[in-house]
């Protein structure tokens, strides 16, 4: 990544209308694009399955925050096109896995069911030439008693006969289980044997000699008989270990099948679960994470990042509704304090006010009475003095007007000193009202910040009212500045040498409506104002005190507000 | 005339001693002008005034303790304070500690003419008013 922080933080320091705030995207495409790199590699930490959208990211880095407040229109933006995308909601991924877990369940049951058809076949085949090599077999005993002590020859007919029957009945209807040379052929040979038998039946009837007696002829038509046996009972047991071998495959297989199955059905349910839950868990963990940067005053809204919209949209959407009205809210907070605050100054403003009218009222006075007996020259003076102290009146007023201004709210490159005095001049009537003396010291060379001169201009007017309420006549508050301990931030402490603050109320003293003071005196809001302006710059207040030895309030502004350029995305 | 009033002005706006201590002095007043009050306290020390007139804010030193300094110098001085508009409740305690009269600025400087009229009327010594050509 080229754009290192301080290559980019340096030159823009003393940019006034500091680039990243433009909404123009084209104007400065450097350090937008520095942006867009940032963001997206961000992302891609963070969530591997984000799918990138170019064209929202760019939209994205128009929303880079202009201003601290009011953000109403990039969040009606926001809103729009959150909505605007493809609905894919969580409900939906369960619902595809489990259609995805059903169908291959049952893409498994048919191909086990077509397996088992399978099985079921190869026993009834085996079954079948079982029969008929028994058959066969009891056709070649009554075959052997016949040569033996002429008997039988009638079973023997018999049994080869049934023997064929089942063959030619059976065969057919496990045709694709046979090849069909070797059926004809041992069909051949059952033929030739029973027509072997027939000839010898045929003979027995024509009154020959019983083959015993005969022991010539009947010896050739024996041996071919055997011939015949041998062979086809030969054929049917090859078939059957054929078929056995078959039928042990075909168990294998299904057996396999169950168990792959089973192991894909567990991975398939594993990788929906994991897609299920990362989307789930990573999106609430971001959720968390927004959730409290908008606790800590960032009220920028959640931007949409990914191609589709789903069930945390509809949350995001309502986060960013409910960020609008916080936003709201705050900055009429604020602004109603600062109206107080003004109120405050108003009498110092006032009481100020009645030197210069006072000296215009004696002036002009003194003129009147005595312009005849005037040399042109000392009447040339008073109407200078006139004049001096009309514009001394002007410069007390805009001052005070100046901070009562509902401003735009603008981010601006600030130099604090500067900030500072305005602000200490804008109080110094209070302070001469109250008797107390205040020393500014800064550092040289600070770096500018980034900001809003006017909302940090109101935490100081609250640190130092708050000083000067707490100092009484005669005691001093110091303003001091200087740079952070890393160099990257401006750090001001306000200090004032009055009551203190005892430790058990230390810590709430930034807490909404905390006060100490008399109702109708103090609002309690001050401080708390103050932490919620000083953290959308990117800083910290704190405060240190001992009761009855003063109170040091810090406030540590970072040179550039880093942490403001990552959006929240969804 | 030894009868002049003699009148210190104190305030730090210097436009005011510049322009009440010409129309004190019409209505025959001898005035000595003062910004800083640790240079007025040091005046009253070595010489006594009829009437002093002091601001009750200041840098370095208020009205009040002007007005303490003053008593304790010499009683019979008459102290007439100006104050801002929004301090009356202040102008209130300073005569409740013995002030002769207090004046809200902006005033004209016949105001303040009355109200020094009025203390030299107190002090036994009335001034002719209509001097000032009017
Ligand atoms: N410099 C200080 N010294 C002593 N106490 C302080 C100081 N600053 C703040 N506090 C305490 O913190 C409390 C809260 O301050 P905060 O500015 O929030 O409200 P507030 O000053 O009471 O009301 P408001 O600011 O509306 O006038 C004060 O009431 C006071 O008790
Ligand atoms: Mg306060």
């Amino acid at each position: 990544m080229q754009g290192k922080p301080g290559h980019f933080s340096k030159p823009s320091l003393n940019r006034p209308g500091f680039v990243l705030f433009t909404s123009h995207p084209d104007g400065e495409t450097t350090i937008n694009g520095w942006i867009e790199m940032e963001t997206e590699n961000q992302q891609r930490e963070e969530k591997g399955t984000d799918v990138k959208n170019p064209k929202t990211d760019k939209e994205s880095s128009d929303f880079t925050m202009k201003n601290l407040y009011g953000h109403m229109e990039d969040i009606q933006k926001a809103q729009q096109t959150l909505m605007a995308r493809y609905h894919f909601s969580v409900r939906r991924q369960i619902y595809i896995g489990n259609v995805v877990v059903f169908l291959f369940a049952a893409l498994i049951a048919v191909i086990l069911i077509l397996n088992n058809e399978q099985v079921q076949t190869r026993l009834e085949f085996l079954e079948f030439v079982n029969d008929f090599s028994s058959e066969i077999q009891q056709a070649r005993r009554y075959e052997k008693n016949y040569f033996l002590y002429g008997t039988n020859l009638d079973d023997a007919i018999e049994n080869i006969h049934l023997a064929n029957l089942i063959f030619t009945k059976e065969s057919e209807t496990f045709s694709e289980l046979q090849d069909q040379v070797t059926r004809q052929e041992i069909l051949k040979k059952i033929n030739a044997y029973e027509a072997l038998l027939g000839e010898l039946l045929q003979n027995q009837k024509a009154d020959v000699p019983l083959p015993m007696n005969t022991p010539h002829a009947s010896k050739e038509i024996e041996t071919r008989l055997r011939g015949y046996g041998q062979d086809i009972l030969a054929s049917a047991q090859s078939m059957m270990t054929v078929e056995k071998r078959a039928l042990e495959r075909a168990l294998k297989r299904s057996r396999d099948i169950h168990i792959y199955s089973i192991i894909v059905l567990l991975v398939i349910l594993a990788l929906n679960s994991y897609l299920l839950v990362g989307r789930i868990y990573s999106t609430l963990n971001r959720f968390a994470s927004y959730a409290q940067r908008i606790a800590s005053g960032d009220f920028r809204p959640i931007l949409p990042k990914r191609k589709f919209r789903d069930e945390f949209t509809d949350l995001a959407v309502a986060i960013n509704e409910m960020i609008k009205e916080i936003d709201t809210r705050e900055a009429v907070l604020i602004q109603t304090h600062k109206m107080r605050a003004v109120g405050t100054l108003t009498a110092g403003v006032a009481h100020e006010l009645n030197n210069p009218l006072n000296n215009i009222m004696l002036t002009v006075h003194m003129l009147m009475e005595d312009y005849h007996d005037m040399p042109d020259d000392e009447r040339m003076e008073m109407l200078e003095d006139v004049i001096k102290e009309t514009d001394r009146s002007r410069k007390i007023i805009r001052n005070l007007l100046d901070f009562a201004r509902e401003s735009s709210s603008a981010m601006e490159s600030v130099d604090l000193e500067e900030l500072l005095k305005g602000t200490v001049h804008l109080l110094e009537n209070q302070i001469r009202l109250s008797g107390i003396s205040i020393e500014i010291q800064f550092t040289d060379d600070l770096p500018r910040i980034h900001g809003d001169a006017q909302k940090l201009q109101q935490v100081f007017v609250n640190l130092l009212l708050n000083a000067i309420d707490a100092s009484s006549k005669g005691q001093k508050i110091q303003v001091m500045g200087c740079l952070g301990e890393k160099g990257d931030s401006v750090k001001v402490n306000v200090v004032d040498y009055g009551h203190g603050i005892p430790k058990h109320i230390l810590s709430s003293v930034f807490d909404p409506f905390f006060t100490t003071k008399p109702k109708g005196r103090g609002t309690g809001l001050g401080l708390s104002v103050s932490q919620g302006i000083v953290a959308k710059h990117g800083g910290t207040i704190k405060a240190k005190s001992d009761k009855g030895s003063g109170s040091c309030f810090t406030v540590i502004l970072p040179v550039i507000t880093f942490p403001e350029f990552e959006s929240f995305h969804l | 005339m030894s009868n002049e009033l003699k009148i210190l002005l104190l305030d730090d706006e210097h436009i005011v001693g510049k322009r009440l201590k010409p129309a004190l002095e019409k209505i025959g007043c001898s005035v000595e002008v003062f910004q800083d009050p640790l240079e007025a306290i040091k005046r009253i020390e070595e010489k006594e005034f009829d009437i002093v007139v002091t601001d009750i804010y200041m840098e370095g030193m208020d009205g009040m303790q002007v007005l303490e300094k003053v008593h304790a110098k010499c009683p019979k001085t008459k102290i007439i304070m100006i104050t801002g508009y929004a301090m009356i409740s202040l102008a209130r305690d300073a005569m409740e500690k013995g002030a002769f009269d207090f004046i809200a600025k902006p005033f004209k400087p016949d105001d303040l003419r009355k109200i020094i009229a009025k203390a030299a009327e107190a002090l036994g010594s009335p001034i002719d008013f209509s001097a000032s050509g009017n």
